[in-house]
């Protein structure tokens, strides 16, 4: 009867997670949204409309990474990463590798699997921000599975931020955000940006509840 | 046993000629003395002062004038060849007698690491010889005057038992190979290319180099010449890497006829030595690394592919590509700030935009993905600089809240009047 008691349904056994063997990333200023960091050997996607903060939060993981002396990679679609804005967030660009797809999503998923194949990265980041559904809608599924596999008992997070859900099933974090208000400071004549407020809502993780966070302009 | 030839005045190389034909095992300690081991000569020619004789007669026959000490080590053969003229054969357990009516002074030009003021302490404590300094007691000298004095008497007492420091032999890093016939395609010749490589690599490792250069030169069939260079970021040995980045370079510049004979050559380096902490995180191979950015790179072009750095300038968006160098991991302070700062996202290049202005200021902004009415707006902000070079800039900077939901940055340039949406917040 004891062992009868240990089975479980097959149906059950693909949602049951695998702990992993390596510390979680835990962005300190994100511990709101992620308590228990973000798993490694996982694929975390980070997803939302235009100015909901989306490369805000990717840059503060690649911060976090890159500040614990790992190595990280972003994968960049449409030439839109500013190096500067990453080193005002606290991004180590020494420990960053760029490469830009200029536009070509299959050259960018094919870095992605090169970069995650090579191995010992902390963070890959995967911007398919801006790009068409019609051509990410052409990325099979199938690569997700492969990249998911790829980065499985590895220290490696393999972040997407992207203007909807692309990995689907083979993502354990699905991060949703939405800008809420724009702060402004002074009147009319003198108002300067001060920053922006967004709803961030984990669709896929530990907590559900939805947060607010505010991001800040940089001096 | 150790024999030491001193000539002052003489040809250091046919001084170490002389040495090298009795034995193999020779140390050219400056230019006029050469020390050699002659402990396999008792066998070939007798005792020692048969050796001796042989000596002579081969140095009296190249006309060579030098003296010559044999004794049990070599430092003693060094000293007593230098400062006592002729022939000095020293029976072993012997050195210590020899060298004692040496002067000090004989020493400190024997070992040039020592300091020069330890021989002023020495004559000020009335120690002239060899002999005086080899009667102090041990303790006593180590716990006044360091290692140097315990190294200097012991340099007095003919003590000490060192190995030779010999010359390596010089190592060719540079391979050629004649082709039986032109090679039109890559694989064949990269069936060559690895031959050789995989020799070459091997003689690195056999002399514990690694190389942080390959040139190969291809002598083509129209008598053309093609010549490439490779530099890998970090020193490499392992010949499957430098044949996979030389194959990738290969398909992205092919030759442009077939190849008749090339030369590969490595440019030999220090190999990088690295100790990973135990909780420090995991970084790339760096060998795998090259392989994997050279893939990359030869897929979106080598540009497009690097570690940014940023410019001493406050010219917007100025940066370069650079290799990205893999350091071992150091701890580092975790001083990750709790403020999260807002990010912009670039358009690369800047949209050009249909900008209305009522009041001088935007009311609405068309451009490329961009379409809306402006909600709320901050700005000008007047940036410029750099005028003195041909990337001066000028320009309105204005950040605006359009009705479709986003923040942008938008500019206008001073002197073409013309408006660019420069990124959006995100």
């Amino acid at each position: 009867m004891a062992n009868i008691a240990r089975l479980r349904v097959a149906s059950e056994l693909p949602s049951i997670p695998e702990e992993s063997q390596f510390i979680s990333l835990v962005p300190r200023s994100l511990i709101k949204i992620f308590p228990k960091g973000i798993a490694r050997g996982s694929i975390a996607e980070i997803y939302g409309p235009r100015s909901s903060g989306r490369l805000s939060l990717c840059l503060q993981i690649l911060a976090q990474a890159t500040v614990q002396s790992e190595v990280c990679a972003v994968i960049d679609l449409y030439d839109s990463f500013s190096p500067v804005c990453a080193a005002s967030a606290g991004v180590r660009l020494e420990k960053l590798v760029w490469v830009r797809s200029r536009g070509n999503a299959e050259h960018a998923i094919r870095a992605a699997d090169l970069l995650l194949h090579a191995g010992g990265f902390g963070v890959v980041l995967l911007d398919l921000c801006e790009a068409n559904a019609r051509i990410l809608n052409r990325i099979p599924l199938s690569y997700w599975y492969r990249f998911r596999r790829a980065i499985e008992h590895t220290p490696t997070i393999l972040l997407v931020c992207a203007d909807s859900i692309q990995a689907r099933s083979c993502s354990n974090n699905q991060l949703q955000l939405k800008p809420n208000v724009f702060h402004w400071a002074g009147t009319a004549l003198h108002r300067l940006l001060r920053g922006l407020e967004v709803n961030a809502i984990l669709r896929k993780g530990t907590v559900v509840r939805p947060e607010s966070l505010f991001l800040k302009m940089s001096a | 046993m150790y024999a030491c030839l001193y000539a002052s005045g003489c040809n250091s190389a046919d001084l170490l000629e002389l040495a090298l034909e009795f034995s193999p095992v020779a140390e050219q300690t400056s230019g006029d003395t050469v020390v050699f081991s002659i402990d396999a000569l008792r066998r070939l020619l007798g005792s020692p002062s048969q050796i001796v004789s042989e000596l002579c007669r081969v140095g009296y026959q190249r006309k060579l004038q030098a003296h010559l000490a044999i004794t049990a080590n070599p430092d003693t053969a060094v000293l007593l060849a230098r400062n006592c003229p002729g022939v000095t054969l020293v029976n072993p357990g012997e050195e210590r007698l020899k060298l004692g009516p040496l002067p000090l002074v004989a020493l400190f030009a024997h070992g040039l690491a020592i300091d020069p003021d330890l021989l002023q302490v020495l004559h000020r404590w009335g120690v002239k010889t060899c002999e005086d300094l080899a009667a102090l007691p041990e303790q006593g000298v180590a716990e006044r005057l360091g290692n140097s004095g315990i190294y200097l008497r012991n340099l007095a007492c003919g003590t000490i038992q060192r190995p030779l420091r010999t010359a390596g032999i010089a190592t060719s890093y540079e391979e050629r190979l004649l082709l039986e016939h032109p090679l039109h395609l890559l694989e064949p010749l990269l069936f060559l290319l690895g031959r050789v490589l995989t020799d070459l690599c091997g003689r690195l490792r056999s002399q514990s180099r690694a190389a942080r250069l390959l040139a190969a030169y291809f002598e083509l069939e129209e008598k053309k010449d093609y010549r490439c260079e490779l530099e890998f970021p970090v020193p490499l040995d392992e010949s499957r890497t430098m044949l996979k980045l030389l194959q990738l370079h290969l398909e992205r510049h092919p030759p442009e006829a077939a190849v008749v004979a090339f030369t590969l050559c490595l440019a030999p380096v220090e190999p990088r030595r690295v100790q990973d902490g135990l909780f420090l995180p995991p970084t790339p191979a760096p060998d795998k690394l090259q392989v994997t950015l050279a893939r990359i790179a030869a897929m979106v072009g080598k540009e497009n592919v690097g570690t940014p750095r940023l410019l001493n300038t406050h010219r917007p968006d100025a940066l370069e590509m650079t290799t990205l160098a893999v350091q071992p991991a150091t701890p580092i302070e975790n001083n990750n700030p709790e403020i999260l700062r807002l990010a912009m996202r670039l358009f690369r290049p800047a949209l050009h935009a249909r900008v209305r202005v009522v009041k001088y200021a935007p009311k609405n902004v068309v451009a490329s993905g961009v379409k809306g009415n402006v909600i709320q707006l901050a700005g000008p902000w007047k940036t410029s600089g750099e005028w003195w070079t041909a990337t001066s800039w000028s320009r309105e900077e204005w950040d605006v809240a359009l009705d479709d939901g986003a923040l942008y940055r938008i500019y206008q340039e001073s002197q073409s009047r013309e408006w660019f949406v420069y990124g959006v917040y995100d």
